[in-house]
């Protein structure tokens, strides 16, 4: 059981990290949610959080280039 | 006591090559997810791509240390990991231990102070630039889990055990990192009143 008092909001915003994980225990994943369904102030900064997390990973993905993917590939042990 | 016949060397030497070919090339294929991680671990296309070629040369020369049927890419990327330290390339200091003032909120507070409330708009607010440029300034020991957790899609258990550091490191670095993170997108994109 998690207290959400004295500060319910600052409570939520410590849950938000490991909340968004998927890390948290039912219990304490419930009592988000149950702060979260009545507060928009909590619920708008956890959606912000969501869509900042994939607009991050989007940004920072950069693929191979063909050139490395065939030195790799020549790396692998000659068949004898 | 055992009969070899004069068959079964060349057999095993054969399951040998076999095992080994199947082994890399399960391990080439996650290369373009390795690569992804690796990219943001160092500061160059350069370097990422030099520690993916050592990277896969010593898994190859080591495969038969991998157990088949656990996490290959986590195995992968403990090399990695290991190989980036190893090489000097990250500057190792002590994880920066001075309150961070900002909190999970802060990001979404400091655009909404700057008149700038639609929290699905994250794209309109933040350039992609931006958002490689606020990483790359996270220090290395809170920008490792992020890049493993965040990009890399692994557990807090998969990153514990690839930087080899136990799991509520991994949370206490993803946790500070993350904030370090929004506070480097904030000065970015709200100025440098932060």
């Amino acid at each position: 059981m998690i207290g959400f008092d004295p500060d319910p909001c600052a409570k939520c915003e410590e849950l938000l990290q490991p909340y968004l994980d998927r890390e948290l225990s039912d219990a304490e994943r419930a009592e988000a949610e149950r702060h979260l369904d009545g507060c928009s102030y909590c619920r708008k900064r956890y959606r912000f959080e969501e869509q900042l997390r994939r607009f991050v990973r989007q940004a920072a993905v950069e693929e191979m280039s063909p050139d490395l993917k065939s030195k790799l590939a020549a790396l692998r042990t000659p068949l004898v | 006591m055992s009969e070899a016949t004069p068959e079964a060397e060349p057999r095993k030497l054969a399951e040998e090559a076999r095992d080994r070919v199947r082994f890399e090339e399960e391990a080439l294929e996650l290369a373009d997810q390795v690569y992804r991680v690796a990219r943001r671990l160092v500061s160059t296309r350069e370097e990422a791509e030099d520690l993916m070629q050592e990277t896969y040369a010593r898994a190859f020369r080591s495969w038969r240390s991998y157990q088949p049927g656990t996490n290959l890419r986590a195995w992968l990327l403990r090399i990695l990991t290991n190989l980036n330290i190893d090489r000097g390339r990250r500057i190792q200091r002590s994880p920066d231990q001075q309150p961070l003032e900002e909190g999970d909120y802060f990001l979404y507070n400091k655009l909404e102070e700057a008149g700038d409330s639609d929290e699905e708009r994250v794209d309109r607010r933040l350039s992609q630039d931006d958002a490689v440029a606020a990483l790359s300034e996270v220090p290395h020991d809170f920008r490792d889990v992020i890049v493993l957790v965040d990009i890399g899609d692994f557990s807090y258990a998969d990153a514990a055990q690839i930087l080899d550091i136990p799991i509520g490191t991994v949370m206490s670095r993803l946790h500070r990192g993350r904030r370090i993170l929004k506070k480097e997108l904030a000065e970015r994109t709200v100025g440098s009143s932060v």
